[in-house]
This record gives C-alpha cells, sequence and structure tokens, in this order.
C-alpha cells in the first residue's frame, strides 16, 4: 500500500468515523427532553400541592434544558417549533450539533449528565481498566489458537477428537454462561476458591510485585472466560486453513525435499493459512476498547462495555457518543489495519495496487 | 530437545497451569483491617450535593453531612440533628408556612467552625445559584422563598415557605447544609435574597454570583467531596470509581461532645466503611459467602433463600427479610373506551395470581395488600377489604356484567358512544426486572384462558414513563415507591396530574376530594378514617390493583453486632454496625 492510498483511506476513514457519531449526536437528540427528566426528581417527589409540584418541575426543567443548551435547534435545518405546516428552515450556526462538533474538534468530548465528569476523563478510566483485560485475552488467544490449530492440523493423534468436540462445546456456550461458570467454579467457597471474585487490585491494597500477582489474580478468571469464547473459532478456523494448505503441491514438495509435518505446517502452510485469519484477528481489535460488557459486570470490572451499557440505559449521551466514537475510531482502525496486512501478507494485491 | 508436538502442548499446558495456580495463591483481596464492607449495585456517580442523588449518593451524603434534621429508622420519625429541636411551624393564613429552627451550639464543621444559621441560609440560595448544576434541588425546594436569619442569634432562622404542605418540616429538614465560608468566605451572597437569585438576568449581573460559582466548580465536588468540609461523622478517604469507597470516621466530630445520651440520629459506630461496587449478584453472593462483605443488602431472591437453606452459609452469616414500602402494581388506561368502566377493571385484575406470583417471584417473602397502604401500617391500613382473588369464572362474570359477550371476534360489547368494542390488551413494562417479566406473562395466560388477546410490549425503562403518560397502553406494571411519612396520592390519582403523575387518566370529583382531604388531614385519627375510605374506594374503581409488597432482604456477617433492619430503603443504618466483640478485624486471608 502506497503512501498515497493510504493517506486516502484515512481520509475515508474519518469521514466515515464523522458519519457514525453525527448520526449517533442526532439519533441520541430526537427526544431532547428525555435526558433532562432524569436529571430532575420525579414529580411525585415535590413538596406542596399539585400546582406547585408541576410548576416547579416545568421551571427546574426549563433550567436544566437552557444549561445542556437542549432548547437549541438540534442541527442546521430543521422544521420550526410549533409549525403545522412542516416547513423547513435554517437555523444557522446556533444548534446543539454546531456546537458539539466545534467542541469535538477541540477535543472536548462534553460532560457526563450523571456525574458531571468529563467524558474523556470518564473514558480513559474505563480504558486503563479494558485494555489491560482486552490485551491480554487477545495475545492469550492468538498463541493458544496458533499453537491448537497447528497441533489439530498435524496428522491425526488420539487426543485430536476430544480436543476438537470441546472446542464445538465451548463454541456454542454464550459468554455470559462462560464467565459465571468459571467464577462458580474457581472462586467459589463451596467449589475452589483459587482466584478473587471479583474487582481489580488497587493501589491501596498491596505495593509492588505482590501487588502484581494480586492483579494478575484478578484478571485471571475474566481473561479465561475472553479466551475461552474467542479460541474455538480462531482455532478452527485456522485448522481447516491448514488442513488446506497442506493438500497444497508446495506442502508436497517441502515434504518430498525431507521436511517434518511439523516444518511443513509452520514455515510453510501457516503464513498462507493466516491470511484468512487476518479479518478475523482484526474482527476483534474494536472488541479491545469496545470492552465485554458481560465480563465486567460479572467480574465487576470497570471498564469500557459496562460504562458504555449504563449509559445508554440512562441516557447519558455525552458519554455514548464518546464511546461511539472511541469504538468506531477502533473498528475503522481494524479495518485499515487488516488491509495493511492483507496487502504486506499477500503479494497479489500487492502487486494489483 | 525436540519433542513430539503432542508433549509440547502438554507441557505447555503444564507451564499454563502452573502459572494459575500461583496466581491463585496471591491474596484474593486485601481489605482494609476493620472496615466494614458494604456491597453496592452500583457507583454514586456524583457527590455533588446539589444534583439529583441516587439512592448510593443519599447514603454517602448521610455520612459526610448532618441535615438540620435525621431521619431515625426506627420511629420512622424525623428528628433534631443538626437542629436543636424540630421547627416550631406557624402558618400565616392560606399562603404562608413559617418553619423556625434552632441550631445545637455544639454542631461544627471539621475545621472547628461552628455551623451557623448563615450556613443553611446560604446553603438554600446555592441551590438557586444560575450556573450551577442545581436543579434538581431547585425542583424540591422551590416552596422556600426566604430564609430569615435571627439578627440576635446567629444559629436561629426561619423558612418562609410558600402554601402549606404537611411535609415541608421534612423537606426543609432534610437537605445538605455547606459550609459558607468554603465557597464565599467573604460573604458576597448575603445580601441577596432569593427572590433575586431567582431572577437570572438580576443574579448574574450581581457581583460576587459568578465568583462564588466558579469558586464550587473548582472545587468540583461531584468528583472531590472531601474537599468540602462536612458537618458528618464520616470523611471520604478513598473514592475509586465504580471499584468502591473507603469513608474514615472523624476523630473530632461535633457529637461526640453532646451530653448522653446521643440521639439515635447522631450515632457512628464503625471508625471505617467500605462499599464495594460489584454489580453482579453472583459475584457479590461469592463475595459475601468468602467473607470479603460483611453486609449484602436487596439479595434477590433465589441467591438469599438458597443461602438461608446452606448450613455452610448459616455458619457465618444471618438473614434477614421484612417488607419494604415498595409496591408492585398493575394499572389500566382508564382513557381507553374499552377499560373506562369500573365492571372491567375489576374483571381484569381478577387475572392477576398475585399469591402464585409472590411465590414465583419472590419465593414466598413480601406481603399482598388490598390497596396502596402496607398492610403493616395496622392504624391506616384498611383490614377490612378482601385481597383481589385470582379467579377465573368471578372475571368473566364480572365482564359479561359489564356488557362483554364473547363470540368468535373474542369479547365485544356495544357502546352509545363508541360503537362496537373489542377486549383485546397491550400490556407495557419493564424488560430489565424479571419480577414484571412473569407478571406479564401469567397475565397473559391468564387472559388467553378466557380469550382475551393480551400484547406484552416490554419496554425500556428510560422510554416507558412517556409512552405511559402519552397513554399509548391499556395495562402497565410499575413499581410505586410509598413513601412512609404522608399520604399524598394526588401525584398519581388525581385528575390534576393526568398526563403527568396520573398515568392511569382516572379522576373524578368525588375522588379528588377525597384524595385531598387524605392529604390535607392533620388528624390521625380522621386520617386514618379518609385512608379507609380511600383504600374501598380504590379497590371499587380498581385504576390500579395494587399487587403485592416486595420484600426487603439483607445478609450480614456474624462478625458484626448492631444491625437493625428497617422497610426504609435501603433496610438498614451503616452507622450502627459494628464488629462483634472478640471477632478480630478482618484482614486478608
Amino acid at each position: 500500500m502506497t503512501a498515497l492510498s493510504l493517506l486516502r483511506r484515512l481520509l475515508q476513514a474519518a469521514l466515515a468515523l464523522w458519519a457514525l457519531v453525527s448520526l449517533v449526536f442526532l439519533l441520541c437528540h430526537r427526544d431532547p427532553t428525555g435526558p433532562a427528566e432524569l436529571l430532575l426528581p420525579d414529580q411525585t417527589e415535590l413538596s406542596g400541592s399539585l400546582a406547585e409540584q408541576s410548576a416547579a418541575h416545568n421551571a427546574a426543567l426549563g433550567v436544566i434544558r437552557a444549561r445542556l443548551e437542549l432548547q437549541l435547534p438540534v442541527f442546521y435545518v430543521g422544521r420550526a417549533a410549533g409549525s403545522s405546516s412542516g416547513a423547513w428552515r435554517w437555523h444557522g450556526p446556533a444548534n446543539q450539533y454546531h456546537h458539539w462538533l466545534r467542541a469535538l474538534l477541540h477535543g472536548d468530548l462534553g460532560t457526563s449528565l450523571r456525574s458531571g465528569r468529563p467524558v474523556a476523563e470518564q473514558l480513559g478510566a474505563a480504558l486503563r481498566c479494558t485494555l489491560p483485560l482486552t490485551a491480554a485475552a487477545l495475545g492469550l488467544v492468538v498463541g493458544a489458537a496458533l499453537l491448537l490449530g497447528q497441533q489439530l492440523a498435524a496428522p491425526r493423534r488420539w487426543w485430536h477428537v476430544p480436543v476438537r468436540a470441546a472446542l464445538v462445546g465451548v463454541h456454542s456456550v454464550p459468554l455470559f454462561v462462560v464467565a459465571l461458570g468459571l467464577l462458580l467454579l474457581f472462586a467459589n467457597p463451596d467449589m475452589l476458591a483459587w482466584f478473587p471474585v471479583y474487582g481489580l487490585a488497587t493501589e491501596e491494597d498491596t505495593m509492588g510485585w505482590a501487588r502484581l500477582g494480586n492483579q494478575v489474580a484478578h484478571l485471571v478468571l475474566p481473561i479465561a472466560s475472553l479466551v475461552l469464547v474467542a479460541l474455538p473459532d480462531l482455532t478452527l478456523q485456522l485448522e481447516a486453513a491448514l488442513r488446506q494448505e497442506r493438500r497444497t503441491d508446495y506442502a508436497t514438495t517441502a515434504r518430498a525435499k525431507g521436511l517434518g509435518e511439523a516444518q511443513v505446517i509452520r514455515h510453510h502452510a501457516l503464513p498462507n493459512a493466516l491470511l484468512p485469519l487476518l479479518t478475523q484477528l482484526t474482527d476483534l481489535l474494536p472488541a479491545l476498547v469496545a470492552g465485554a460488557v458481560v465480563v465486567e459486570v460479572v467480574y465487576a470490572l470497570p471498564g469500557m462495555g459496562r460504562l458504555l451499557a449504563e449509559a445508554a440505559a440512562l441516557r447519558d449521551y455525552p458519554v455514548l457518543i464518546g464511546g461511539v466514537l472511541v469504538t468506531g475510531a477502533a473498528r475503522l482502525g481494524a479495518l485499515l489495519l487488516a488491509d495493511i496486512l492483507y496487502s504486506w501478507a499477500d503479494p497479489r494485491i500487492r502487486w494489483q495496487n | 530437545m525436540l519433542l513430539p508436538p503432542s508433549c509440547r502442548l502438554w507441557r505447555v499446558l503444564v507451564y499454563f497451569y502452573s502459572i494459575l495456580s500461583l496466581a491463585g495463591c496471591s491474596p484474593p483481596t486485601a481489605t482494609t483491617p476493620a472496615a466494614i464492607r458494604i456491597r453496592w449495585a452500583h457507583d454514586p456517580e456524583s457527590l455533588d450535593p446539589l444534583r439529583m442523588a441516587s439512592p448510593q449518593a443519599i447514603e454517602a451524603f448521610n455520612l459526610l453531612h448532618v441535615g438540620l434534621l435525621q431521619l431515625n429508622y426506627a420511629s420512622r420519625r424525623f428528628e433534631p440533628a443538626l437542629a436543636a429541636a424540630l421547627p416550631e411551624v406557624r402558618r400565616v393564613g392560606d399562603s404562608l408556612t413559617l418553619l423556625a429552627y434552632q441550631l445545637r451550639p455544639q454542631a461544627t464543621w471539621d475545621d472547628g467552625r461552628p455551623v451557623l444559621a448563615r450556613d443553611v441560609a446560604f446553603s438554600v440560595k446555592l441551590m438557586f445559584c444560575p450556573g450551577l448544576p442545581n436543579e434538581a434541588a431547585q425542583a424540591r425546594y422551590s416552596f422556600i422563598q426566604d430564609v430569615q436569619l435571627d439578627p440576635a442569634d446567629s444559629r436561629r432562622l426561619t423558612f418562609v415557605c410558600r402554601g402549606q404542605a404537611p411535609d415541608y418540616v421534612q423537606a426543609t429538614g432534610s437537605f445538605v447544609v455547606l459550609p459558607e465560608a468554603a465557597f464565599d468566605p467573604a460573604g458576597q451572597l448575603r445580601p441577596l435574597s432569593l427572590a433575586a437569585l431567582r431572577r437570572p438576568a438580576g443574579s448574574k449581573a450581581a457581583s460576587g454570583v459568578q465568583e462564588m460559582v466558579q469558586r464550587y466548580l473548582r472545587l468540583d465536588p461531584s468528583k472531590h467531596p472531601e474537599r468540602l468540609p462536612g458537618s458528618g461523622p464520616y470523611v471520604l478517604t478513598t473514592w475509586l470509581k465504580d471499584h468502591a469507597l473507603t469513608f474514615r470516621r472523624k476523630t473530632n466530630w461535633w457529637a461526640d461532645r453532646l451530653p448522653p445520651p446521643i440521639p439515635a440520629v447522631l450515632q457512628a459506630q464503625p471508625t471505617q466503611l467500605r462499599y464495594e461496587i460489584v454489580p453482579g449478584e453472583a459475584a457479590a453472593t461469592l463475595a459475601l459467602q468468602r467473607g470479603e462483605l460483611d453486609l449484602f443488602p436487596q439479595m434477590a431472591a433465589r441467591d438469599f433463600t438458597r443461602l438461608r437453606q446452606s448450613t455452610t452459609a448459616q455458619r457465618s452469616l444471618v438473614f434477614y427479610t421484612t417488607s419494604s414500602y415498595d409496591i408492585v402494581t398493575a394499572g389500566f388506561n382508564t382513557r381507553r373506551p374499552a377499560l373506562a368502566d369500573a365492571l372491567t377493571r375489576r374483571a381484569l385484575s381478577r387475572l392477576f395470581d398475585a399469591d402464585g406470583l409472590l411465590a414465583a417471584t419472590q419465593l414466598g417473602a413480601g406481603q399482598r395488600t388490598a390497596g396502596l397502604v402496607s398492610p403493616t401500617d395496622k392504624a391506616n391500613y384498611n383490614d377490612s377489604l378482601a385481597l383481589t382473588p385470582y379467579d377465573l369464572p368471578g372475571a368473566e362474570a364480572l365482564l359479561r356484567q359489564a356488557g362483554w359477550r364473547r363470540d368468535h371476534a373474542g369479547w365485544t360489547r356495544l357502546s352509545p358512544g363508541t360503537g362496537q368494542q373489542t377486549l383485546r390488551l397491550m400490556l407495557r413494562y419493564r424488560p430489565d426486572e424479571s419480577v414484571y417479566e412473569t407478571i406479564a406473562l401469567q397475565f397473559r395466560a391468564a387472559a388467553g384462558r378466557l380469550g382475551i388477546p393480551v400484547e406484552l410490549q416490554p419496554t425500556e425503562s428510560g422510554a416507558l414513563t412517556g409512552v405511559l403518560k402519552a397513554g399509548e397502553y391499556d395495562v402497565y406494571l410499575r413499581t410505586l415507591r410509598g413513601n412512609p411519612f404522608g399520604f399524598n396520592f394526588a401525584p398519581i390519582l388525581h385528575s390534576r396530574a393526568v398526563g403527568e403523575g396520573n398515568l392511569t387518566g382516572f379522576g373524578t370529583p368525588v375522588t379528588d376530594r377525597l384524595i385531598e382531604a387524605v392529604a390535607a388531614a392533620e388528624n390521625p385519627v380522621r386520617q386514618a378514617r379518609l385512608l379507609r375510605r380511600f383504600q374501598a374506594m380504590l379497590q371499587v374503581q380498581c385504576p390500579i390493583v395494587p399487587l403485592f409488597f416486595l420484600p426487603t432482604r439483607l445478609a450480614v456477617s456474624r462478625r458484626l453486632v448492631g444491625l437493625a433492619v428497617y422497610d426504609l430503603k435501603p433496610g438498614y443504618v451503616a452507622t450502627t454496625l459494628r464488629p462483634a466483640a472478640g471477632v478480630r478485624a478482618v484482614s486478608a486471608p
């Protein structure tokens, strides 16, 4: 891939990302009263007569809408408020989208409606929890899939059938069952209480190596859950690709030159078998930042998945939009990376370009 | 050395297992010794006293700050805290209520400065300062017109409140009082009246307001509540977002200097409290079993029952169940012609198998009820009313009595105003709680047996209230949070609240008058009589079907004593807990 085409792809990715977050922004702001209502007590909790309750609620709603700029038009064009004719109007730059986009271009993702904290700070904190978890899981799953895939693709051994059956079995189990199963098996005083139940080790707990060990212990079960769920698919795909490559002429030639089966697989079949796997691997990258909501809830990890799920449930739109921006960027980055890797790994694509 | 692939695989597996085993030997959690650890399902998100507070934030505020009055959970009454006594209440005609408070002379802030009446006045003004995220406080305290200070006594003040309402004492006593010196050391807000602050243009222009607002925002109390001096017994020592909050008891708390006996609302036993944020029920239950949590409030029915039956768990835990003020109800859209008559609604109310639902969803705990008043409130509950039975033949008979006929097209009737009506229902509920799902399925099955089609419409919780307010439903399921301090049903059943809190659209002049009389009654005997009438009326009109009161379930470690379980949320008071004598403080295993 040349620098020019890379630049073109980057521009396309940026454009797609802008379109994605703009769409999410506009969808979130279709109901401008919603989030404001959630920031106020229920009218039934207010003191005074019904009329006073209603007046107090409406007055506070007006103030909150003004503070959040919800009284402004959502976009540059829109139907005039209260217009029955449905006539479209140009609102100019005094609209919510314009203000949001201008802030975004200055690096300001806004403030959480619920906590009042900057969205960037919340996303950063969540990523600091998610990345070690998902990166470790990704590394392990890739390593284990490479190892296991090669073993399974080798000439048949007695353990191939049970391992393959186990992989297919695990593949059919949803993540929440795997996560809960591991928790109930390995963190249960009635079974095996080998690992901590929830959370992460904190700076107040211990120091130095002990803290690192504690941190690792906290992450073992969440990582194992993610690995177990992702491993079968990658392994079985790799095995199938390797089996196909082993039947090719160049593999036969390598064998004829006296190479052992393991060397044929590792040095000749594997590089070609990895090609179809690249898409799958890059597909896993967005999950690095998006987190795994199920695992984070089950193991009480304050990561991205939990943050975004709660933001969606409680209509904390600034956090939700910020999360979509980050995960969207990761998704587009992964697609770009897949293209680059394909181009690097397959000379035919390079030549075609 | 070259090994066959299978041997290498096994070797890798052995290494992997060894690493896991080593990691497993690490201490699961190293908890601060002597800390009492309580499970929270959610982070409090913000500890800014001006923002809309979550239940967790309210619990934290009660540790960090003391209001003029504090709730005594045992007596279910608000009792003096910062205030030396309950306020003197004086009514001025029909339009004003004056509540005069006297502050305790012993009450001080963390820095030793006394808590004065001007701090209370400043806290009220803060709620109306433009530029602060104080809209929730504005809505709650909009009835306060002014706070008058006594020039002769720096600890005496009077709230001037618009109109009259029985809950003004509770409302004026329960907000967080903040120190004026921390935000407005020069007292720039003092000359501004509340009325002036409420005029945005005037208050923005006023010198000092913007300065004070900037100072408040710079302190960032939503994230750093520890920067605010408090008058409560605890300080927040750590807040690991979405992980844990630790509170340490002050050694020099002012209430310790009060002459004994120290009022119940000002007692603070634990030296350290740690709230662990564990959203998952399974993880929280296991942590409790392992001794990593001491108190698990609002436990799920299934886990609670399972643990209570476990002999291992019984050795280390004590289990409590009590009633709550949360009542699961079904409501009918009385604006729909098919549901406009009480007979039809009463017929449909018989399709709910409340006993079976209690058994299925709460495993037998909880309490059935005939009205919106808790049966534990013996004085006010109308015990002469029969519980609505699960009675399909009875429902069918009532439907026929209401003019419905069953034919090949289902249940139909002719109405002079609206022509032919067909009985088919759309049931809305929140899908995130299994109790609603179970009720919805049971209702649909029962209705199906009578030939009434029911369409289930699970609706996302954020959107549900809006949809119900718009009247886009026939039947809904929701939980009403009861208020034990007053009986004001106007927001949910008065005709003037239709389209707002009154989701059923129900309301007649007679019921409106009764609801108003109940809310205004000050004589307990008269109020009880009116409440009984109200409950009877509600059962006849049946806009809402009260199904059952939910239980509160708590499991607590045996290493703690002092737990009293209450029917008010969260069901316990953390400040009464303490380690049992002779029990060593929990440390890392």
